[in-house]
């Protein structure tokens, strides 16, 4: 029954020759699932324009056929008949319940996670993602091999969000204080440029429909190098170029709350907002007229106070943000302890250093 | 069905119920007899209490979710509360719940006397539960054990200094986060820390993919002695469980919803009372007496499912 | 006969509930639940232009996938939040039973009035005081959460203006409650003889259903804002992870009410339905017994499915699996309602005023809203659905579609009644259509940005899915211009309309049988009873250019037992 549904309803073969195309209603279906499940959508809508262009049809047919006739008014119909009531009333019953027990196939294949399946760490934050790989790589983007099933683990650093891949057909609400877990199976590998959406599905602010991230999915030797390239790359940056190379990237997670250029955002701009200069001047400043827990950050920073050094008062702002607040702001920065490695925040703090060699996006332009 | 409506053909056009209406005042324009408009009172007051049932339910639900995550939490927090105050606030109750049903009677035989005294009783009787009840909440105040945050504020500068608390962010390892509710103003929470090695004492924090759990303790040195049912400080208990302060949230919300409940019922058992002292209320028309009881005992009911859950059960 | 007021109109009506008392202070201590309707109707009615301009800014920004000067991230968040909690709250939820239930079923009991009329008062005021703290809450800085107010976004973060909107909730939540308990009281107690369960209209079984569920799911609705005003403003620790809560646990909370809630919004509409189909085509509604249990058990089985709104949240899989299958348990009702509705139809002597076009409306658009549930429930199709634009045009769909649109159907099917004028059907009709085309414009469109994957609540979009947009705004102006152009004629009509006759349509219920508008205390003698759908005794009368129900004639043909 199930392969005469397919082949029926399906409209390509699912010949591992690519993804299944866009269809009017779905998009292109590049995981196992979007080959097992579509089906069940295609079906539903097929029975659901029966029942819609019967019932119209009916109601124009009758308002036709029936329409008063001056002002006659005492109409003789049947007021009921229990067969008639009786069958319209078992067959949908039918209906709905094998619709049902596809769905549910289909979902309990969804929920069971293959023990042989490549795990990712997600984290999800406002706004944007962390995809961990087990050998310690981290991304923006989220990589995965083609042809294995993978196994998402999901936790998030403060609000609802929900992972949404609609090409692969897979939704997973991220909370709070737990794990969640998720997984699919993508066979094809993305080509070139191509990618998958990564959307938020689930409300969590300013930035919710800002947080979209890509999907590749690469052929298994391809990802295996890839990994291995991504755990290493901020490693084999020279300590020069650290921060024009490593800057950028690592900067992208911290611009959904921070700007380049002194314009306002969620966090303080790293670049001069208030008249006391951009993130370093105003850190490294003697005198600074900058404001941090309503004191000048220049009593917390220097010989014997909290922080000897600029550094390490930037340093601590990433990984315990909610010490010392700047003035003017909330509690909203989540801390990036686990996450960013002391190189990673030492390229930081260098792009800070030389803020005026990056554009307002973060890119690297050079001294000019 | 409908058995409680008149029958009107023989009065003739406008004269229906007019005679009802001058031989009873205090019946209601729209209703045809006394006895159809005490009905229809008595049947709202029901399906009044209906909602209030799902109210507090909804609240029971929610203690029973409490419960059944953090057990020792209840078992241990269960102590401090006063046993002995809220016995006597139950027998309050349920004598006050005793006394209304006496007054319903009375007035149901006309006695109103009986009814203004038994009404008097009653409002007495509410007046002292919220008295005592006030007691055992300020008493909890001065010992910070409150709600949320509050809880772990030390009370004396004593206690601050013997735990060695300082102001620490509670770090969930899970979220990686350091600061709770910006919009509560508070910025950081301060635990004592349970000794490492009892487990079942220590929220379990989940451990990540990688491993490790990133929890920070304080270290409680030279700590003094605390007993088991205590009216020391709870931060300085080394057994106390975390989470804890749920404990004390659910109490306050529930005893204290139950307690708004009480003073309505304060304002309406009064309004009964100068009613029935103006003699308002006889055998011909003592409804509100009735769905005012009504609503009283439900409250006790209320009550007698708070008082073993959150004092008895241990 | 003289036991009832059908005098004919050209005689001055000496008095009638609008004339009763004059001024305003009569309005606002009114006890009349005519009056209390009224007023009412009109405050469901601004709250819900107030929301349609939300909906407006939405999607006019929507036309433009990027962001816009004009508009900021924040701005919209607060605008579809704002939208949704407006038409939820303050407009649907109240709108079928307190504007028109209140003014239409105690006549159509038969009673004078309502068992409780100061509880009605009071449920109006409280109806005002949620609308203030609403409006409050715009002036403390806006909400925007989204309606559902999920946490820990609600309790942690969001903006100022969350608690008192909160507040309002639960003072709304109040209002729908006492009208609720004012409804099942008034159904038990004040029917008049011969007024058996079975001899009761739908629209009246529809409002008890109704009735049930707003007495039971509201109280659990009151408690869960409660909890999280006192989340938000204290921090206890029950849905807030850091302090030990759980954000789930809301979800549950808020779902247990809000499942229901969609049941209270539309089984007044199918109420109204079954009246308006019945009356203009003039025959018996078919399986009223039907219909009517179909009600009651739609009402019951409402409260067992809240989980369906939850199948990616983190729930466990049973209960995914087990929300999926009762789902279907409430789906099959109301599917065969429309079964019975187009049955009606059949052999009938169908007239197209206003009214039954937007009787038929609510079939075409009802029966798309309730098809769409059904890969909404379907677990496997709902994991690629779930937040996304599929689910909101499915619940716009059922919720505005179908009972927005009964809700209008009914105003124009209880106009005359209500108002004592006719308005004029022309213009009724191009009202009707102008909405009718304008919605599935709208909406339609959004099932296939839903199911090619745009995630709800987006502010900005991938340029793909712009035409979509485009269409569906285009729509939305369009369905804007029919509702404007069905209050201007409305009102046109209170000062040059025709006077109305007591019986426009033909109806054989009993509010049919006062005058239009009723007097202050609807029936000076009780009303006899007949079968309100038998249209028997119903016949056409030139002079009064409205239709009289033979009393006696209607009387006798129920009590020789023809019936449902």
């Amino acid at each position: 029954m199930t392969n005469l549904m397919t082949t029926l309803l399906m409209q390509s073969s699912t010949a591992a020759e690519g993804p299944t195309p866009k269809t009017f209603w779905l998009p292109e279906g590049a995981s196992t699932f979007a080959e097992q499940n579509d089906w069940v959508f295609n079906f539903i809508n097929y029975i659901n324009y029966f029942f819609f262009f019967l019932v119209i049809g009916l109601m124009v047919v009758f308002v036709w056929k029936y329409r008063q006739k001056g002002r006659e008014v005492y109409a003789r119909g049947p007021n009921h008949n229990t067969l008639l009531e009786l069958g319209w009333t078992i067959i949908p019953t039918i209906l709905v319940v094998f619709i049902f027990f596809i769905g549910f196939r289909g979902f309990v294949s969804m929920k069971t996670v293959p023990a042989n399946a490549y795990q990712i760490d997600v984290t999800a934050l406002r706004y944007g993602w962390v995809f961990k790989y087990p050998n310690g790589a981290t991304s923006e983007d989220l990589y995965v091999p083609a042809g294995k099933p993978v196994k998402l683990v999901m936790r998030s650093e403060d609000v609802l969000h929900s992972l949404y891949i609609r090409d692969f057909r897979v939704k997973q609400d991220v909370v709070p204080g737990r794990y969640t877990t998720m997984w699919f199976q993508a066979d094809h590998p993305t080509q070139g440029e191509d990618f998958h959406d990564l959307f938020c599905t689930e409300f969590c602010g300013t930035g919710h429909s800002n947080m979209n991230r890509k999907v590749f999915v690469l052929a298994e030797a391809d990802f295996d190098s890839w990994v291995v390239e991504q755990g290493r790359w901020l490693d084999k940056i020279a300590p020069e170029e650290l921060y024009s190379k490593a800057g950028p990237k690592l900067f992208a997670r911290c611009a959904g709350c921070h700007t380049l250029d002194g314009k306002p955002g969620t966090g303080p701009s790293w670049g001069n907002y208030d008249g006391s200069g951009n993130i370093w001047e105003r850190t490294s400043k003697a005198a600074s007229a900058h404001k941090v827990s309503g004191k000048s950050v220049s009593e917390l920073v220097g010989a014997g106070k909290q922080y000897e050094t600029p550094e390490g008062y930037l340093r601590a702002s990433i990984l315990n943000p909610n010490e010392h607040i700047v003035d003017g702001y909330g509690p909203a920065m989540p801390t990036f302890r686990g996450q960013l490695s002391d190189k990673a925040i030492q390229a930081l703090i260098d792009m800070m250093k030389h803020l005026d060699e990056f554009d307002a996006k973060g890119n690297f332009v050079g001294k000019k | 069905m409908s058995h409680s409506a008149s029958h009107a053909d023989s009065h003739g056009h406008g004269s229906h119920g007019h005679g009802d209406h001058a031989k009873y005042p205090f019946l209601a324009h729209h209703f045809d007899t006394p006895n159809q408009q005490f009905e229809s009172g008595k049947l709202g007051m029901w399906v009044f209490l209906a909602t209030e049932v799902l109210f507090f339910g909804a609240l029971f639900v929610m203690y029973a979710i409490l419960r059944f995550k953090d057990p020792q939490v209840f078992s241990y927090a269960a102590n401090y509360l006063d046993t002995i105050l809220g016995g006597i606030n139950t027998c309050v109750l349920i004598l006050s719940s005793l006394t209304m049903a006496i007054g319903v009677r009375a007035a149901q035989t006309n006695k109103k006397g009986l009814l203004s005294l038994c009404l008097a009783l009653t409002l007495a009787g509410a007046i002292g539960f919220l008295v005592i009840k006030y007691f055992e909440y300020t008493h909890k105040f001065h010992l910070n054990l409150k709600w949320g945050q509050a809880f772990y504020q030390p009370v004396t500068e004593a206690d601050a200094a013997a735990a060695k608390v300082e102001a620490k962010p509670v770090e969930n390892p899970v979220l990686a986060i350091s600061s709770p509710n910006p919009s509560a103003g508070a910025s950081t929470v301060s635990l004592a820390s349970p000794p490492p090695a009892d487990k079942t004492a220590i929220a379990a924090p989940k451990m990540g993919p990688d491993g490790v759990a990133t929890t920070e303790m304080v270290e409680a040195v030279d700590k003094p002695v605390h007993a088991a049912h205590p009216e020391g400080p709870h931060l300085l208990d080394p057994d106390m469980p975390a989470n804890t302060h749920r404990f004390f949230a659910i109490y306050y919300i529930m005893t204290g919803l139950h307690g708004i409940h009480v003073v309505i019922g304060v304002g309406v058992i009064g309004w009964l009372l100068v009613g029935s002292l103006r003699g308002r209320y006889s055998s011909d028309y003592y409804t509100p007496v009735d769905l005012v009881g009504l609503y009283w005992h439900v409250v006790d009911l209320v009550w007698i499912f708070l008082f073993p859950l959150f004092y008895l059960i241990h | 006969m003289t036991t009832l007021d059908t005098r004919p109109i050209h005689d001055e009506v000496p008095g009638n509930y609008l004339t009763f008392r004059r001024g305003i202070l009569s309005w606002i201590f009114t006890l009349d639940h005519k009056r209390i309707g009224v007023m009412y109707l009109v405050a469901v009615l601004v709250s819900f232009f107030v929301g349609g301009v939300m909906a407006l800014l939405v999607r006019t920004k929507l036309l433009f996938p990027g962001e816009v000067e004009w508009m900021t991230f924040d701005q919209y968040n607060k605008a579809f939040t704002l939208h949704g909690a407006i038409m939820v709250f303050l407009v649907i939820i109240p709108s079928i039973p307190a504007a028109l239930g209140n003014f239409v079923l105690p006549i159509m009991l038969g009673a004078k009035d309502v068992a409780f009329p100061r509880l009605n008062l009071f449920s109006f005021y409280l109806w005002i005081m949620g609308a203030i703290c609403a409006v409050y809450s715009l002036i403390a800085g806006g909400f925007d959460t989204g309606w559902t107010f999920y946490t820990p976004y609600s309790s942690q973060f969001s903006t100022g203006g969350t608690i008192p909107v909160l507040v309002g909730v639960f003072i709304l939540g109040f209002s729908s409650i006492f009208t609720g308990v004012n409804f099942v009281v008034t159904i038990h107690k004040l029917r008049p003889p011969g007024m058996t369960w079975f001899r009761m209209p739908l629209f009246l079984w529809a409002l008890y259903a109704t009735a049930l569920i707003q007495i039971l799911a509201t109280p659990v609705l009151g408690i869960t804002v409660a909890l999280l005003v006192v989340e938000r403003a204290f921090n206890i620790g029950i849905f807030d992870p850091v302090m030990g809560g759980d954000p789930v646990l809301f979800q549950h909370f808020f779902w247990f009410y809000s499942h229901p809630a969609v049941y209270i919004m539309i089984l007044p509409g199918m109420g109204i339905i079954s009246e308006i189909i019945a009356v203009h085509s003039h025959r018996h509604i078919f399986g009223f017994r039907f219909i009517a249990f179909s009600s009651i058990a739609i009402a019951i089985f409402s409260f067992l499915v809240w989980g369906h709104h939850m199948f990616t949240s983190g729930q466990s899989p049973l209960m995914n699996v087990l929300f999926s299958a009762i789902t279907f348990s409430v789906a099959i009702p109301s599917a065969v309602k429309v079964f019975n509705w187009l049955a009606t139809l059949y052999k009938g002597s169908i007239s197209l005023n206003t009214a039954m076009w937007y009787g038929l409306s609510f079939i075409f658009l009802f029966t798309i809203g309730g098809l769409t549930g059904i890969p909404l429930a379907v677990l496997s199709t709902d994991i690629h659905l779930h937040d996304t634009y599929f689910v909101v045009a499915h619940f716009h769909y059922v919720m505005m579609g179908s009972a927005l649109i009964a809700m209008i159907g009914g105003l124009h099917h209880w106009w005359p009644k209500m108002t004592g004028r006719m308005f004029n059907e022309t213009w009724g009709k191009i009202g009707c259509a102008l909405v009718f085309v304008g919605f599935n414009m709208t909406f339609f469109t959004q099932f296939m940005l839903g199911s090619q994957g745009m995630p709800r609540r987006y502010y900005m979009y991938k340029p793909e899915f712009q035409i979509y947009h485009h269409i569906s705004t285009g729509g939305s102006y369009i369905m804007g211009l029919g509702f404007v152009i069905t209050a201007i004629y409305l009102l046109h009509s209170l000062f040059a309309g025709r006077k109305a006759p007591a019986n426009p349509w033909g109806g054989a219920s009993l509010e049919w049988q006062c005058t239009s508008p009723p007097p202050h205390d609807n029936f000076s003698v009780t009303p006899r009873v007949g079968d309100c759908y038998d249209f028997s005794a119903v016949s056409w009368d030139e002079k009064q250019q409205g239709y009289v129900v033979d009393v006696e004639a209607h009387v006798a043909a129920a009590q020789s037992g023809k019936g449902h």
